[in-house]
This record gives structure tokens, sequence and C-alpha cells, in this order.
């Protein structure tokens, strides 16, 4: 009788051991899950880049890095010779897309003002690469 | 959280109720004592979760509870195994539990340790220093590693891992960036260690100062991230050991007691023998709290509290553990990772290893993965310096877990991260599988060693069977109450054939034969031995066992081999079945009193506790004659009677043992040991005859019986005739051997197979006969017959021969022995009966009385 009662206190007493580590587990997995529905959810925001000169001519990206310049194997391929081969580069991170210089020869400035730091840009700014100028659009967060 | 709360409330309630299990009624006093643990345990974290959920947002949330979980497991296990300690260490709990409180209230407590660093590590270093001076051993003569004051003790050394992980973490943090050199940053740091180290070993704390080593190295190597510091890890500590094992014995003690404990299992490896054996005793679900008896192990609160964790709570524990201990480490480094800055991450980093791998060292060395290290399982062990430091490690570990709003510091050199994280699941892996290996796949042969006393703790509160005579009446019972049996034997002349089951002395004889029986494990249905385990940590109640012993008989026999005050054996058998119905071997011990007698019993000369009947060894000289003349007589017929009886052997005349008639006959002359007569016998056999002989007769090998007969001495060439008669060089054998030759004799040649035990009382078929071996065919019919017929006098209902040896226990002493035997004729229409005596001295004349007289008692009407 005795042995029968404590037979399943025992029983529930490991049950306990493992259903802390249950516990630990399952909401390990969950926020895991989470995470991962997070960084799903968190899509790059479409960006559209228009080529001033070239009216018509407009670009989406829907990728978070874009490089510019004149090499080939950027992103957005320019033409001009004021800009360098690897000019600037364009990211999304921390919620907003990023515009950075690649230590170009004429600079990138954001609204005519040079920058030297990635500088965050929203939607209807002006980029220059050299003398290329490109607005920039963004769709809204969904 | 609360499950962790519910964990421990179980453990209190089983451990509560555990005496009642033990005893199977509930009338009996319970555990209560350890509630006071629970209750301090209960309020304790209660109010320091709250406090800590308050003030630390977005802590870590699994740190804590690990914690607590680890905390009141080991208090509770603590309580069970002793309630003196468990009261110390809930006040130890008290003490660490108000200084973590303490600690959150201390505002940036994180930061303003990193400014006093050297004050702290000088600090510490300046504690463990003294012990020099003021050290005691709070248990008396041992290591002195304590400061001591009114009953407190603290072990410095504790703090000191805690205090050293603060400094390094401070150190590097401000001096990395500068961007030293490897060895010009270290070269402090490497200072500091060396006076620890020197500190540490000087006081023969070895197992700190291993770990500070380990530390030290994974500190670095978190830091750095260069591999070459880790291989430099191992190489340094594959040095120190090699040279520590010629410096030190304790080490030397430890490596030899780990590479191979079986060799010295009840000395130097005693304690990790113990350890396995508690691990393979807890099995899959284990005893259960309070069911177990962990207290066995040396030192079980604080080294071996794994071991006794295993035992109660079986490997489901284990395994339970040694996912706290990975989440513990996965988290803690997730927290070191996350860190806002370095300083933050080496000191989580530096704080979760330290956790990790003091548990690894001390579970590796309760489970022999590796050599034993006298450190303490954090959180679990008893110790207060241990509580302490481990909480105060995990309140460090929790607060800098929490500052999680702002970006993790940048990662240089993530891939040591990778690697640690990697060794040490894969240390627990390893921990894993030696504890189902030494907990699972090999716990029988742990369990059935001989130097496991669970068994004799069971025979306290389990009753044992009895050991009946053939008419059902006591030779030896369990008396007592439950929790207090002991074992008495209702009649002490037969001791050295019932045996003894003692805590101390372990088993012997019937006892030890007939264990499982007894025991209850063997007869009882497998399901009910398997449930009363498992409900219990008890076998079954034991089963009767009924032995082949004539209480009358044995009674009539003990009476004359004591009456004639001789030192010898008898022993007689029913020849047709070889059942023993009396056996006696003088002098005897009494096994109530064998705990204080052991030394005496031990050295006696005339070896009390040794069974003469079956371990006896006893040169047969011509006591062979009566089993020759049945192969002389079964062929040819006999030659005239010599004229002298006796023989010359150097210069001495032997002459009959006892005076035949004036007018002798060959039948006289046999039975009464002329060696004249017994020469020409064995004469008329040629060699070949004569191995035949001793072969029929069972002489070269010892016979299949429930308890262990001596092998016989077989001299390489077989003996002439005239060494038989002389006795000078000769076969030994041992009398059950020459009472099972006699049994054939009278058996018309056929040698019968020794029987003790008889039935055993199962519960569900009641008497359940043992099997019986079958008898062989040993001399021929005819010739048996005629043997027996020629032994036959007149005046007595039987056959019988005497024979006297000399016997040579070395050159100075030399001794005699004197052989009776004697057995019932073929027209003897009751029990065929054979007895044989053996005195240790030369008096044919008390052999001949005992044996004719227990023979003749035996055949009279009831």
């Amino acid at each position: 009788m005795t042995g029968i009662l404590v037979f399943i206190l025992r029983a529930l007493l490991a049950v306990s051991l493992l259903a802390f580590l249950a516990w630990a587990f399952i909401t390990l997995w969950r926020d895991m899950q989470l995470q991962i529905q997070m960084l799903n959810a968190r899509r790059v925001p479409p960006i559209t880049l228009i080529l001033e000169d070239e009216p018509g001519s407009q670009r989406e990206f829907s990728s978070p890095e874009i490089i510019i310049g004149r090499d080939p194997s950027c992103d957005l391929q320019l033409t001009d010779g004021t800009s360098s081969s690897r000019h600037a580069r364009l990211s999304f991170h921390h919620s907003q897309w990023w515009v950075e210089d690649l230590q170009s020869t004429n600079g990138t400035f954001l609204n005519e003002e040079r920058i030297y730091t990635a500088t965050v840009i929203i939607s209807g700014d002006m980029l220059r690469f050299g003398q290329v100028v490109i607005h920039v659009a963004i769709l809204p967060q969904l | 959280m609360s499950l962790a709360a519910v964990f421990v409330l179980l453990y209190a309630v089983i451990l509560t109720l555990s005496p009642a299990v033990r005893l199977h009624t509930f009338l009996t006093p319970l555990r209560l004592t350890h509630w006071i643990g629970v209750v301090i345990w209960l309020i304790g974290f209660r109010i320091l979760v709250r406090q800590v959920n308050r003030q630390l947002i977005d802590h870590d949330p699994y740190l804590l509870p690990i914690a607590a979980l680890m905390t009141g497991w080991g208090l509770l296990t603590i309580w069970r195994l002793d309630e003196y300690y468990g009261m110390r260490q809930t006040i130890w709990l008290g003490i660490s539990l108000l200084a973590m409180w303490g600690g959150l209230r201390v505002p940036g407590l994180v930061n303003q340790i990193r400014r006093y660093k050297y004050v702290w590590l000088v600090g510490g270093l300046a504690l463990t220093a003294l012990t020099f001076i003021f050290g005691t051993y709070p248990g008396g003569d041992g290591p002195r590693l304590w400061l001591g004051c009114c009953g407190v003790y603290l072990q410095p050394s504790e703090p000191l891992k805690l205090l050293l992980i603060v400094y390094l973490a401070a150190y590097l943090a401000d001096n990395m960036p500068l961007g030293f050199k490897l060895i010009q940053l270290l070269t402090p740091t490497l200072v500091l260690l060396g006076v620890g180290l020197s500190v540490l070993i000087f006081q023969r704390d070895l197992g700190t100062a291993s770990l500070i080593v380990l530390l030290y190295m994974a500190i670095i190597f978190i830091a750095t991230g260069k591999r070459r510091v880790l291989v430099a890890a191992v190489v340094l500590l594959a040095g120190a050991g090699t040279a520590a094992f010629f410096f030190f014995d304790v080490i030397q003690v430890r490596i030899a007691a780990w590479l191979n404990p079986w060799l010295d299992a009840s000395g130097r490896s005693y304690q990790i023998v113990q350890s396995l054996i508690a691990m393979a005793e807890g099995g899959l679900f284990g005893a259960g709290p309070g069911l177990g008896s962990p207290s066995v192990v040396p030192v079980a609160q604080s080294d071996f509290v794994f071991a006794a964790i295993v035992e109660e709570m079986g490997l489901i524990g284990a395994f339970g553990l040694f996912a706290l201990l990975g989440l513990l480490l996965v988290r803690g480094l997730r927290a070191a990772l996350l860190a806002t800055n370095s300083y933050q991450r080496y000191l989580a980093a530096g704080t979760t290893l330290f956790i990790f791998m003091q548990s690894m060292l001390i579970i590796g060395g309760n489970i022999r993965l590796l050599p034993l290290t006298g450190v303490t399982l954090p959180f679990i062990s008893y110790g207060g310096s241990s509580l302490l430091t481990s909480c105060l490690a995990m309140l460090l570990l929790v607060i800098v877990s929490s500052r999680l709003e702002e970006e993790p510091a940048t990662l240089p050199r993530p891939q040591a991260y990778n690697i640690l994280t990697t060794i040490g699941l894969f240390t627990l892996t390893a921990l894993a599988c030696l504890s189902l290996w030494w907990g699972y796949l090999h716990a029988d042969e742990l369990i059935y060693r001989t130097d496991n006393p669970r068994r004799y703790i069971t025979d306290r509160y389990v009753p044992r069977g009895k050991l009946l005579d053939r008419s059902n009446q006591t030779l030896s019972e369990t008396i007592g109450e439950a929790g207090n049996y002991s074992r008495t034997t209702r009649y002490p002349a037969l001791s050295t054939t019932l045996g003894y089951n003692d805590f101390l002395y372990g088993q012997g004889g019937l006892e030890a034969a007939l264990d499982p029986y007894l025991r209850g494990v063997q007869g009882n249905a497998a399901s009910l031995i398997w449930t009363t385990d498992l409900l219990f940590n008890q076998p079954p109640k034991g089963l009767d066992v009924r032995l082949s012993i004539d209480s009358k008989l044995q009674k009539t026999a003990d009476n004359l081999m004591n009456s004639s005050q001789v030192t010898g054996a008898l022993v007689m058998l029913n020849a047709d079945t070889g059942e023993i119905l009396a056996i006696v071997s003088h002098p005897y011990f009494n096994p109530e009193t064998l705990g204080q007698d052991w030394e005496q019993l031990k050295g006696d000369p005339t070896a009390p506790l040794l069974n003469r009947v079956t371990q006896g060894l006893y040169p047969l000289g011509s006591a062979i004659t009566p089993f020759a003349l049945s192969v002389v007589l079964d062929s040819q017929p006999l030659p005239g009677l010599p004229d002298t009886l006796s023989i010359k052997v150097d210069n001495q005349v032997n002459n009959c043992l006892l005076s035949p008639g004036l007018e002798p006959t060959w039948s006289e002359a046999l039975q009464f040991g002329c060696p004249a007569a017994d020469l020409r016998i064995l004469n008329l056999l040629i060699p070949s005859q004569m191995s035949q002989v001793i072969n029929r007769a069972g002489f070269d090998n010892s016979p299949v019986f429930v308890l262990d007969v001596a092998e016989p001495i077989l001299p390489s060439i077989v003996p002439s005739p005239q060494d038989f008669v002389n006795g000078r060089q000769s076969i030994q054998v041992s009398p059950l051997q020459v009472a099972l030759a006699a049994a054939a004799l009278t058996n018309e040649g056929n040698r019968p197979a020794p029987r003790i035990a008889m039935a055993v009382n199962t519960p569900h078929q009641g008497w359940v006969i043992l099997p019986a071996e079958n008898s062989t065919s040993a001399f021929p019919v005819n010739g048996s017959q005629e043997a027996v017929k020629l032994l036959a006098s007149g005046d007595f209902p039987g056959w019988q021969s005497l024979a006297v040896v000399p016997t040579q226990h070395s050159e100075a002493t030399t001794g005699e022995v004197t052989w009776y035997m004697a057995g019932t004729l073929p027209d003897w229409q009751g029990i065929p009966l054979v007895v044989v005596v053996l005195l240790e001295e030369n008096d044919p004349y008390t052999a001949k009385l005992i044996g004719s007289t227990l023979l003749m008692a035996a055949q009279a009407p009831k």
C-alpha cells in the first residue's frame, strides 16, 4: 500500500523533472519559431531607383543589398565616367534602407549633401553618384 | 519555476513517507525535519525570483530556475543523507539567498566589482594563504583547507575561483584592445595564476588547482580565440598530471584507483567502487528518495552526491541532471554572446564554464570517466562555501543576461564559443553513455559484488527464509521486528554447514549456497520480485528450504563427538539417494557471536570455521582397501592370509589397529586395519586397476554439491600399495568423498550424488522438490556385495573398516588421522545407510565407537 502510494509520487517526481525540462525545451522551441516568423515577416520593402538622365528607366530591387557602380558585377550598373567602379551600397537593415559610400572618387551625395557614413534614405530622396542622379522611391512596408 | 517547486515538494513528500515504505506499514514515525529546508528554499527563492523579475528586465528565464531546482534537489538529498548536514546546508542556503538578494540591491554590481579587481583577487589569495596558518579541517584530521571560527567554516579556495574569473574578465577586457602580444598580455595574469596555484598545491587542494588551470585556459581561449591555448591547456594538464603522479602520493592513489578500481576495492578505490555500485543499484528508475542506501558510499553528501542521486532517482534523474547542466551551459554562453561589452561577456562565459566544468569534473570522477578530484557539485553538494560561490556566480550571470536592450558587442572571435560548447555537450554525452553503462548495462555485476552491503541492509527489513530439517524442524531462522531482523541458528553445532549471513563477514555455508531461495529472488514469481523491487527496493519475503538433515541422528552424532572430545568430521548418508542425514565438523563456531570472535576464529589452529566434511582434505592411505577389495573379489578368490599381520616400516612395527582374535580371519584382519592384510589385497591389483579404483570411487575430482567441496590432491603417479599402507605418499580427499564411495559399496556399486537441500516452500506450488543429480555406477555389483559381506562381523549389524594414516603437515610436525567407515548390509530392510568418521588423531577405538554407535542408533526402531 505504502509502496504503491510512494511509487505514484515517485512517478510524479520523475514527471515533474521531465516537465521542467520539457518546459525549457518547449519554450526554447517556441522562441525559435517566433524568431523564424519574425525574420520571415521582416521582408525587404522593394526599392525603386529612377535614373534622372534616362526617364522611364526605373528599376525595382527587393534584395537587401544593392551595389552601385560601373563594374559589370554591380546590381545597378552605371555608364557615366564620373562614377567609380564600385561606388556605393544601398542596404536594408534595422528596418531602414541605408546608403553607404564605398570610398568613391567623386563622392556620394544625398539630397546634394556629401555623405561619409552610412545614412538612412527615405522615399523621395535624391542620390547623386558622381554626376549620376538617381531618385529613390520605397514602397511602404506591409 | 513553479515546476521546480513541484519537484522539490514531491521529493519532500516522498522522503517523509520513505520509512513507512521500508517497513510496509503506516504505523511508524515519518521523517519531517527536512521540511525546514523546503520552507526556507520555497520562501527564499520566491522572494529572490520576484526581486529579479522586478529589477532585471528581460533576463534569461532559464538560468535561475535551473539553479533553484538543482539547489532544492541537492538540499533534500543532503537532508536525506544526514540531518545534521541538512540543517547546516539549510542555514547556508539562507545565507546564500540573502547574499544574492543583497547583491541585487547594489546598483551596477557587475561594474562595481570590475573596478576593484586586484583587491578581490589579492584578498582571495590572502585568505587562501591564511589557511597555512589558521587552516583547520572540520571533520577532524585531513587537509587543512578551511578557515573556521565558532562552528562556521569557510573554504577560501571556493570563492577564489570566482574572484579569479572576475579578475581575468576585467583584466582582459581592459587590456585586450591595447593590442599587446599574447605573451605580454598574459604575463601579469600568469604570475597571479602561479601564486594561486602554488598556494593550492602546497595545501594539497589539487582538484581546485586543476579546475583553476582549466578555467584560466578556457577564459583565455574565449578572449583570444586562439586554438593553441586549448592545445597548451591539454599539454599543460597532462604534464602537470604526470609530474603530480610522481610527487604526490594522493594523486598516485587517485590515478591508480581510476585506472583499475577492482584491484583494491576494499582499500584505496573503496569510494569509487561503492559509488559505481550505488549507481548500479539505482538502475533505470532509481530506488526512490529515502529508499536506497546511498549513505554507504563514503562522503556521499559532498564528493559523491551524484552517486547518491543516481541511486535514488535512477538514470532518469541522472539524465535530467545532465540536461539541466547542458541547458545551463547553452543559456549561459548565450548570455555571454549577447553581453554588451567584453568584460561582461568574459564574466558570463567564465561563470558558466566554472559551474559547468566543476560539475563535469566531479561527476566524471564519480562514474570513472576522470580520476577523482575532490571538488563539489555546484548547487547540489554539501558545503557552504561552495553553495555561496555558486549562487553568487549565478547572480552575476543573471545580471549580465539581462542587458539585452542594447546591441551586443561585436564578436571578433566566435569559434571559441562553438568549440567550447561542442566540447561541453560532448562531455555530457560521454557521461550519459557511461552512466547508462554502469547503471544499466553492467548493473548486475556490480550489484552482486560481495562488497555491496545493501543486501544485509535489506535483510534487516525483509525476513529471510528458514532452514528446516527433514521433518520441518527449524534449524536457522530470522527473528525480530521489521527494520531490526536478525538471523539466529537453533542448532549451533551445525554452523559450519548452515553457514552465516553477516553484514561484515559476508556469507558462508548453506546460507551462501541457498541465498537466492532464502532471499526470495529465486522460487518466487518473477513479477513479484520485480514489483517488490520497484515499489519497495526490496526482495520479496524469503522462502524456507528443507534440508535432508535428520535432527535426531544429528544430535546423537554431535553428542558422540562431544563426549569423546575429538577434533574431526562425521557424515552419515542415505546410501541410496545420497541425502546427508547427519554432518558434523568439530570444533565449530557460534554464528551469533561471529563479530566478536572473528579474529580469534580466524587465527585458531583448530580451524572452527572450516567445514571438515566438505573442505577438509585428509590422506586416504589404507582406507582405500575396501574399495580395492570390491574389485579384487569381483574377479578372483582371496589368497591365504599373511602369517604376520603387522609390517615393519623404518624399523618400526605397525600392528593391527585393533587386536583381532587368536585365530584371525580375513574378515577380522580387514575390519581391524591389519596392515599386512591391506597390503596383500592392494598387491593383487596392477597399477592400471588401482587408478581405475581411484577414478570409480570418485577420488580424482570433487562431487557436484550445493556446498563447495575441496578439490582432492592427487600425486602425479599412482601410489604403490606400500605407499598406501605406509601413508607416505597418498591421495588427499574430503570425508564427503569417502562417504560417497562407501555408499557405493553398500548400494551394490552405485555411487550416489550428495544432497542436502531437499525442497523449497514456494508461495504458489507449496513444497517444490529440488532436482537431484543421478548416481553413477562405481564398483562391480558382485564385488561390492562380496566385499561388504567380508567386512561384516557377527556382532555388528553392518560392515566396517578402519585405517590410520600419517599426515605430514611439514617436516617438523607430523600427525595421524583415523578413518572409520561403516554401512548397512544388503539384507537390511530399512534405508541403506553409511557413516564415515574422521578423527585428526590416532584413535581407532574412539572412531569405531562413534561410528558404530551412530549406525546402530540409526537402525534402531523409532
